[in-house]
């Protein structure tokens, strides 16, 4: 018995091992190749596994702290820090403006019952849509009422696409709290609104901290929206990257790496601070733990 | 995962309404509730209704981008469901449906055939378990287009993933010559590169959703089933899975309805070519919004989707919502009655086939 244990745990462990290393690799590469110089980035007949000569230089060329070399940063004369404070502008606000909308209707839904039982589910049903399916008439719209390419208009979009995930996750989170909370605060002298931020809301902090990141994820994480409603004046970081991979001038992996590196820290960093909660928010609320 | 500290144990809804009255504070409840309500319906209207209008009355047009006057005037090129037929006699329409859905079937089933290996494999503490975990939930925060530019480099012919291929299967096994398969430029390859790609960002999710509810699953019964004498497969088939199929409902439901919308790693990657080997249905609308500037005919296409897509999501949203009304403990456990699950019975019966 002993024997088989010891094997299963050594088959075990190679399975890990072995799974790990595939799933590692891809960040492996972009991490690295972030610190590759030019020259090594992808050189004919040969890999470089690890970079030769590390440099800073990518990152530095993506902030704009350097002469730019490559033929993009050259030919385009710009560099990544407005997208990136683009990106922290946009969906920093369309956070805030989905949480406004957001946690006041799972309010009135999870306690009210407001919009009856209908409501709720015509609000998840929006979230299946493939957004690109409505960015037309968006383009339209924003573009006639000149919020084309300004942060209003994403902020607006962002908001409405993520709506559906504050109100499921706020609504299980409110399901949780006895009601017995607010109704106190009522009887204690508080008007409805005094209950529901003095007493309620203090409640759900932890709750509504972990949902306020959770979205924001998502717009950090969003480009098609970005890509299509944008332009120069207010293009994100992703919209960046896409645009240095689509320049005519080559292949620029380093200062593409850099930047990919830069844009997934925000969601790695967050993500692990609210790692009990992320289940529950991918899930709309469905899986709690 | 240690179970969420800080928030108080959930109590059941009261069924009854409390009595709307202005001893709560001067409103009834039902004006609250509406008030409550306002900004996001607001919003939803700003953003989903009237847009969804427009969409309808341009769909009937032949307008596009370049068309010389307003939107609003676009009643001026009216050519009734022309958009309609054509999308619908479309075979780059149609086979970017099919291939959405080829990549939903293999993506899913991929994602939730790993996802559910790593969370047995990571069932019981060994060392080092908290800091491989990491290794595995970190895909899931990448950010989708970043995902595209990474496996863009990974799969260039001259990148390393063949790199390492012919390392293992030329240098070590001496099996093949040199490996140069071009993961991109072939169309008929391409589309399980994207494949690929989604499985590696996405297959974290469903191990974490599949890893909380093994480590929910009822001790004492998996002991129980244990000195029975059921095996693995016996123990996964007549108990974990059953007691985790709503759990693997959702999972299941919620990465096909998001790999449906795929288009930010598919873009990244291969902009939906080479020619359109791997347009998927978001692709495709894109291209004909970006290229081609035919705004009539893409809000036309877009209605079709939206069609289709209401069809699955009205039955796929049920699931989620009986699930938000029980806690996830009473989600997993038998229910009273009928469903129970007799151990016994389910060991003996196998044993005799």
């Amino acid at each position: 018995m002993q024997g088989r244990s010891t094997l299963k745990g050594i088959g075990r462990a190679a399975a890990i091992i072995l799974l790990g290393a595939l799933f590692l690799f891809p960040l492996y590469w972009m991490v690295t190749m972030s610190f590759k110089p030019q020259e090594e980035w992808n050189p004919v007949g040969k890999t470089i596994w690890w970079p030769q000569n590390p440099t800073l230089d990518n990152f530095k060329q993506v902030l704009g702290m350097t002469s730019q070399n490559t033929q993009f940063f050259q030919a385009s004369n710009t560099d990544a820090t407005q997208p990136i404070i683009h990106s922290f502008i946009a969906a920093g606000g369309g956070t805030i403006l989905a949480l406004i909308a957001g946690v006041l209707a799972a309010y009135g839904i999870a306690r009210f019952r407001a919009g009856g039982r209908m409501l709720p589910f015509q609000i998840l049903q929006l979230r299946m849509f493939p957004p690109v399916a409505i960015i037309i008439p968006l383009l339209i719209m924003l573009a006639y009422i000149h919020l084309f390419d300004t942060f209003w208009g994403l902020w607006l979009v962002y908001a409405a696409v993520t709506f559906a995930f504050v109100v499921w996750l706020m609504r299980s989170f409110f399901q949780e709290l006895p009601r017995e909370i607010g109704e106190a605060a009522i009887v204690d002298g508080c008007s409805q609104w005094g209950a529901f931020f003095k007493a309620v809301l203090p409640n759900v902090k932890g709750g509504l901290a972990a949902t306020a990141l959770f979205v924001f994820i998502l717009n950090w994480s969003d480009f098609l929206i970005a890509l299509v409603l944008t332009t120069g004046k207010t293009m994100t970081a992703p919209v960046f990257l896409n645009s240095l991979q689509s320049a005519a001038a080559g292949q620029e992996y380093g200062p593409q790496a850099a930047l990919g590196l830069i844009l997934i820290l925000p969601p790695a960093i967050l993500g692990f601070a609210i790692q009990r909660y992320l289940v529950r928010g991918l899930t709309f609320g469905a899986i709690k733990r | 995962m240690e179970a969420p500290a800080g928030i108080p144990a959930r109590q059941a809804p009261p069924k009854r309404r409390l009595p709307g009255s202005s001893a709560f504070g001067g409103r009834s409840e039902k004006g609250i509730a509406q008030v409550l309500v306002t900004p996001g319906q607001l919003l939803l209207l700003f953003l989903i209704g009237f847009p969804a209008g427009v969409a309808i009355y341009i769909s009937f047009t032949n307008y596009t981008a370049t068309t010389g006057y307003p939107w609003y005037d676009a009643y001026k090129g009216w050519i009734w469901f022309d958009n309609y037929w054509e999308a619908l006699s479309s075979g780059g329409f149609w086979s970017s449906i099919w291939r959405t859905l080829l990549v939903s079937v293999l993506a899913v089933g991929i994602e939730f055939a790993l996802g559910l290996i790593l969370a047995f494999l990571f069932l019981r503490e060994f060392r080092a378990r908290g800091i491989l975990m990491v290794v595995f939930l970190l895909p899931m925060m990448v950010v989708p287009a970043v995902t595209g530019f990474i496996f863009y480099m990974i799969f260039q012919t001259s990148g390393p993933l063949n790199a390492a291929l012919t390392f293992i299967f030329d240098t070590v096994l001496g099996i093949t010559g040199p490996i140069h398969i071009p993961w991109l430029s072939d169309p008929s390859i391409a589309i399980y590169s994207v494949i690929m790609a989604d499985i590696w960002q996405w297959t974290p999710l469903m191990f974490l959703i599949f890893l909380s509810g093994l480590v929910a699953l009822p001790e004492d019964q998996m002991n129980q089933a244990r000195i029975l004498g059921a095996g693995f497969w016996h123990q996964l088939r007549y108990l974990v899975l059953p007691m985790m199929k709503p759990i693997i409902l959702i999972a299941l439901i919620i990465r096909s309805i998001e790999v449906f919308k795929i288009f930010d790693s598919d873009w990244l990657l291969t902009r939906g070519g080479p020619g359109d080997a791997t347009t998927t249905i978001s692709v495709y609308l894109y291209r004909q919004i970006n290229e081609n500037y035919r705004y009539g005919y893409a809000s036309a296409a877009a209605i079709i989707v939206l069609i289709m897509v209401s069809a699955f999501a009205i039955r796929a949203i049920r699931p989620i919502e009986a699930a938000q009304e029980e806690t996830f403990e009473e989600l997993i456990k038998p229910e009273d009655g009928g469903e129970e699950l007799h151990i016994e019975d389910a060991i003996a019966t196998e044993a005799q086939v």
